[in-house]
Order: structure tokens, then C-alpha cells, then sequence
């Protein structure tokens, strides 16, 4: 490396992490917040469910008295819930209870209408009072009983009435096994487990390929407008150093940095959705032989690396191209505010939808943006169709090549110093 | 013995405003050089195009034989340049900022250590030159400016208004300290001020300097004695037409 484009990439990567604006907003507090909120997440979400999973109690206003509020209450009782009887008016009772307690109400003659082959009400209230998850999910456990007593009541009237028949294949006579194609090979499995495993994976690509590009940008545009703001780019612009040293050591120095920042907001990102998922039960355990078929191969890691580092280059060009216009740090964080708006455009649309599903006009426009490429590649980790993904690659280092040779132009210029653009709403502050 | 600076009719023009307007003056070795005018009278613009900041519309830059146009990675090997706002990195400390900047000049690190060991001397901030920029006063600030201006011994340095915004004390010592240098090591020093008495008493010769042109030059002693004034800034005055 020549002996200018190496001092200025030490002094770069030297200035950016000693800058506190940097070192702390951009590395420590992700760093620290993102697994603070999932160990938060975490032990609220455990707390709430261990407490909705304890012991159950029902109570229950019962003006049937006959064979079928009985069995319902023993079917309670057999299924660890306690069961309180009530007098009296049952909304009155209700209204008495604390926050999430279920009363249920069964009427006179609820018995008879069902031994006549009418059907029954019963009222279920729910006591809500902070309308927290312990409160929802308590209900829809007691829901959830009467849903098994009723299938078990209705399996026993066909088995009386049906003699010989057997009550589930009644019930359910046609059976659906799934049979995904993965990668063409075909496996058992539905489609909805292969989705909620899947589509996390390929959301979660390019929210952190998001996250990479937006924070490279910022500190690259952010490098020039330093420079201009703390007087010291006039002096650099004199020195033994060539123009292009000036920008390449800027552009090392952020993506060093921005490298440094990714692999902390990665982890910490990471260690969120671990706790976060891990909490709610989902993983990939259900995929059994499919998850072997849908782990990315080597060959797609590598176009996934290529093309973030392709987008990570063309967003610095941009950034830098942008920074040297901008008067000062505030001016080029503005700038950047309105720059970042294609890195998001694509990572939305490509955590939502299939391009290939959009208006032709949609699409040409993601293709035309560098950013959309890497999020393309990390859904072709599972799908295996690299096509656009290789495409993409030559376009980002043809892109790359055309900003650079803008910023270049810039820097070897005395635009450098006198450029300068500045946006509307910065005049109204 | 060729002239260090040498000027030929030096224009430069932003949109429709004209800053520079034919300049032409030669500056020798070891002079100490001073350019005198208002705000807006070009000296700042002069100063940068001499220093490669900046390109001319017309006309010729020359340092050292050097053409600042069409040589300038040549020619900012001979000088060096402080801004009338040159500013350090906040988060480097002086010591940091020095080696930083004697890095470019020498590429042995014996060469550069000298040079820093020079810069320490001349900014004389002894210890506090191991704290971040960032804590340093105006003043203390641009003595690290002039000591990293001058610690490469450069040919030419080209200072902007080099005692700007500094109380009576901290000026006194960069005159004392420019003077010195340009004296010991045969330095040739472009300076701009407002301060006509601070010119007066540092420089060999000045440039009255208005409305983007070169109105008046030669010693500060034989322009009042030619204008029969006690003062430079009478001279002056009586240049422009003010007296």
C-alpha cells in the first residue's frame, strides 16, 4: 500500500473510533441495547408465560346442575383446573374477579337441549383488567378446554349413533399430506412450517444488509464533512499526498469502521432474535431432512459476500461523492438522510414480496438500484437461482467504478472546496 | 539567485465575480513576504493558488521553478500552507497531529521523528502536546498550526493571517517564532494580515492589495518614506485613496 494511502487509512480508522459519536452510537449502543432489549424480551415473555401456565382456576355460576355441567366440571377438574362455583347473577360475579379470571355461566336446561339433540349456549366472561398477555392467554387456555370437551362430547354422540364408525374418521374424512419441492427434492413437509422458518431467514438478510449500508454511508459522508467542519481538509489538500490517497484512505477507514460496527450490530441483532425466537418456540427443528437441502451452499455464501461488499463499496462512493458537497457534518447527515432512501426501498420490498411479482416499471427500478443485488443474493442462499445475483455483480462494479470516478473527479478538483449543496430543510431549521 | 514565487498576471474568477485581477509579483529566498489588505481584496485566493488549492482562470504560478498548475504534487513537496482557520483533528492529540502530518514529507521515520521533535520545540505546548486537539485553546491551536508549518522546513510557507483572533501575547510569540525560523533555515515566508503593524515589523517587503489587485509594493520603511506617512497602514490609505 503507498506510504500516503496507508497514513491516511490509519489516521482515518484512528479519528472514527475515537470519535464518541461513532464509537458509541454507532458500535457500543447497538451493541449493548439490541441484546438488552432481547434479554428483556426474554424474561418478560418467560415470566408471562410461566404465570399463564400455572395452576388454573375457573369459576363457574352453574344453573344446569345436571349430567352436563357435570361432566364439563370434572372434565376440568381432570385437567388440573380448579373449579370455584359461584351464586348469584354471573356478570355481577364477573365483575367481582380479578384480571384474567374466567367465569363461565351454564344455563338451566343445557343438559336437556343436548340430551335432545338440540344445541346449548354458555356464556364464557373474561375479567380484563391490565390486558396483558397473562390475561389473554389464561382465557384462551380455558377456550381451549372446551374446545377438547366439546370434540370429545360430539366423538362420543357419533360413536352412540354411528356404532362401528369410527368417530375421527367421521369427522375428518379427508386426510392432506404435504409434500414441499425443495431445491427439487421433495419432502414432508407443509408449507406453512417450511414458511415461518424460511421467511425469517431470508428477512432477516436484508434488514441487516440495511443496516450495514446505512451506517458505511454515514460515517464516509460524514469523514469529508469532519474534514470541513474542524478546517483541516484546506491543510490536507496541500500536503504530499495525492488527491486520490485522500479518498481511498477515506473510504478503507469507513468500511473498517463500518465493518467493525456490522459485525457488533450483527451479533447483537443476533443474540435479539435468538432470544426473541427462542422465547416463542420457533426454530428450524421442524424442517427435519429439509434444513440439510435448504442450508445455503459455499458457492452462495460467496456471491452473498461479494455483493454486500459490492453494495458496501458503491453506498461509500455515493457517500463520499455526496459528503464533498456538504458544507458540514449536519449538511452531509442531511444529504445522507435522503440518500439512504434506495437502501431501504429494496430491502422493504424484498422482505415483503417477489420481485419478479412487481410492475415491470417496480422492477426496473430495483434492478437499476446497486442495494438490491445483496438482498437478492440472500435469498437465492435458499432458493439456489444465482442468475441475477452474478448480473448484479458486474453491474454494482460498473456502478461502483462510475462513482468512484465521480468522487475521483471531485477530489482532484478544486470543487472539493467550493462545491457545496444544501437541502430546503435545513433553511427552515 | 531565481526568485521562489513568481506571479504572472494572475487571474481568478467565481461565476461573474473576478477575486483575483492580474496579479504579477516575484517573491526571493529567505524574504519574508507580506500581502496587506481589506476583506475581499484576494488575498486569501492568492495564497490558495499558490499553495494548489485552488487553479487559476489565467495566468501563472510559479514556485521554485515549479509550475503550481500542471506540478502541484511537485510544489506541495516545497511548501507549506496554514489557513486563516487551520483546525487539528479533535480526537488525534498534537503529537498524534504532527507525526500525522511529518509522515507525508519524509519517508524515513528518522526524518519524520526529527521533524516532530522540531514541531514540539516550536509550538512550545511541552506535555499538554500528549492531550487531544480538542482541549486546546484558539491560541494554543494555532501554535500547533505554525509549528507544523514550519517543522518540514519547507522552501516556501504560505501563511493566512497567522496571528488572526490571537490575544497580544500568543501573537507576539508566532512573530517571534517566524521571524527566527525564516532567519535560521533560510525559509521564504508568504504571509497575509490586516495588522499593518504586525507587517511592518516582520516583513522584508509587503503588497498593498485591493479590489483584487496588486495596488502598491516594495519595503515597509521605503513605502512610508515614498508616501511621507509614519505608518504602513497611512501608506496604504493614501494607496487606496482613503487619505
Amino acid at each position: 500500500m503507498p506510504s500516503g494511502l496507508r497514513l491516511m487509512v490509519v489516521k482515518e480508522v484512528k479519528d472514527l473510533l475515537r470519535d464518541p459519536k461513532i464509537l458509541v452510537g454507532m458500535i457500543i449502543f447497538p451493541a449493548l441495547l439490541l441484546p438488552l432489549m432481547g434479554a428483556a424480551i426474554n424474561v418478560a415473555t418467560s415470566s408471562t408465560i410461566e404465570k399463564a401456565s400455572g395452576n388454573l382456576t375457573v369459576y363457574v355460576v352453574d344453573d344446569d346442575k345436571g349430567p352436563f355441567s357435570e361432566a364439563l366440571l370434572s372434565y376440568f377438574i381432570a385437567n388440573n383446573v380448579e373449579v370455584k362455583t359461584l351464586l348469584g347473577p354471573p356478570q355481577e360475579s364477573a365483575k367481582g374477579l380479578g384480571g384474567g379470571d374466567v367465569l363461565i355461566y351454564i344455563p338451566q336446561g343445557a343438559s336437556g337441549n343436548l340430551t335432545s339433540g338440540s344445541r346449548t349456549g354458555m356464556l364464557m366472561f373474561v375479567n380484563f383488567k391490565s390486558f396483558s398477555l397473562v390475561e389473554f392467554i389464561v382465557s384462551g387456555r380455558i377456550d381451549s378446554i372446551l374446545s377438547v370437551f366439546e370434540g370429545e362430547l360430539v366423538k362420543r354422540t357419533i360413536s352412540e349413533g354411528m356404532p362401528g364408525r369410527d368417530a375421527g374418521e367421521v369427522l375428518d374424512p379427508i386426510t392432506v399430506e404435504y409434500e414441499s419441492i425443495v431445491k427439487g427434492e421433495a419432502f414432508p413437509l407443509s408449507p406453512a412450517v417450511l414458511q415461518s422458518t424460511v421467511k425469517m431467514q431470508t428477512m432477516m438478510g436484508p434488514i441487516v444488509i440495511m443496516l450495514v449500508l446505512i451506517l458505511a454511508m454515514q460515517i464516509a459522508a460524514t469523514s469529508i464533512a469532519i474534514e470541513k467542519e474542524a478546517k483541516t481538509l484546506e491543510t490536507l489538500l496541500t500536503v504530499p499526498v495525492s488527491r486520490l490517497s485522500i479518498l481511498f484512505g477515506k473510504l478503507a477507514g469507513s468500511v473498517s469502521v463500518a465493518l467493525l460496527a456490522t459485525v457488533a450490530n450483527v451479533l447483537a441483532f443476533t443474540y435479539y432474535i435468538g432470544a426473541v425466537l427462542g422465547t416463542a418456540g420457533i426454530g428450524a427443528g421442524d424442517l427435519g431432512e429439509a434444513a440439510a437441502k435448504l442450508a445455503p451452499a459455499p458457492e452462495g455464501y460467496l456471491i452473498l459476500g461479494l455483493s454486500i461488499f459490492g453494495a458496501l463499496i458503491s453506498a461509500l462512493a455515493i457517500a463520499l461523492t455526496l459528503g464533498t458537497l456538504a458544507q458540514d457534518v449536519r449538511g452531509a447527515q442531511s444529504i445522507i438522510g435522503v440518500a439512504i432512501l434506495p437502501v431501504f426501498l429494496p430491502a422493504v420490498f424484498l422482505m415483503i414480496g417477489d420481485i419478479s411479482t412487481l410492475p415491470s416499471a417496480f422492477q426496473a427500478a430495483l434492478y437499476l438500484i446497486p442495494f438490491t443485488y445483496p438482498a437478492l443474493a440472500s435469498q437465492a442462499l435458499f432458493t439456489g437461482d444465482y442468475g441475477m445475483s452474478l448480473f448484479g455483480l458486474a453491474y454494482m462494479a460498473l456502478f461502483t467504478l462510475g462513482m468512484l470516478y465521480i468522487a475521483a473527479r471531485i477530489f482532484s478538483t478544486e470543487r472539493i472546496m467550493t462545491a457545496r449543496i444544501t437541502l430546503k430543510a435545513r433553511r427552515m431549521e | 539567485m531565481p526568485p521562489v514565487v513568481v506571479l504572472k498576471d494572475l487571474v481568478k474568477e467565481y461565476s461573474k465575480r473576478r477575486a483575483v485581477d492580474g496579479v504579477s509579483l516575484e517573491i526571493g529566498e529567505g524574504e519574508i513576504f507580506g500581502l496587506i489588505g481589506p476583506n475581499g481584496a484576494g488575498k486569501t485566493t492568492t495564497l490558495r493558488m499558490i499553495a494548489t488549492i485552488i487553479k487559476p482562470t489565467s495566468g501563472e504560478v510559479v514556485v521554485c521553478g515549479r509550475d503550481a498548475v500542471r506540478e502541484a504534487s511537485a510544489v506541495r513537496k516545497l511548501i507549506s500552507y496554514l489557513p486563516e482557520e487551520a483546525g487539528a483533528y479533535p480526537n488525534l492529540s498534537g503529537k498524534e497531529y504532527l507525526k500525522f502530518m511529518a509522515s507525508f514529507y519524509y519517508e524515513r521515520e528518522e526524518d519524520a521523528a526529527t521533524a516532530v521533535e522540531e514541531g514540539e520545540r516550536i509550538s512550545g505546548l511541552g506535555d499538554r502536546l500528549k492531550e487531544r486537539s480538542s482541549a486546546y485553546s484558539k491560541g494554543m491551536k494555532r501554535r500547533l498550526q505554525l509549528a507544523r508549518a514550519l517543522m518540514v522546513k519547507p522552501k516556501l510557507a504560505i501563511l493566512d493571517e497567522p496571528t488572526s483572533g490571537l490575544d497580544v501575547t500568543h501573537a507576539f510569540h508566532l512573530r517571534r517564532i517566524i521571524k527566527e525560523y525564516a532567519e535560521r533555515h533560510g525559509i521564504t515566508v508568504l504571509l497575509s494580515s490586516h495588522n499593518m503593524l504586525e507587517v511592518q515589523n516582520l516583513c522584508d517587503r509587503v503588497a498593498f492589495m485591493n479590489e483584487g489587485r496588486v495596488v502598491e509594493i516594495g519595503p515597509p520603511g521605503g513605502l512610508m518614506a515614498k508616501y511621507g506617512v509614519a505608518t504602513l497602514e497611512e501608506a496604504f490609505m493614501k494607496v487606496v485613496g482613503f487619505a
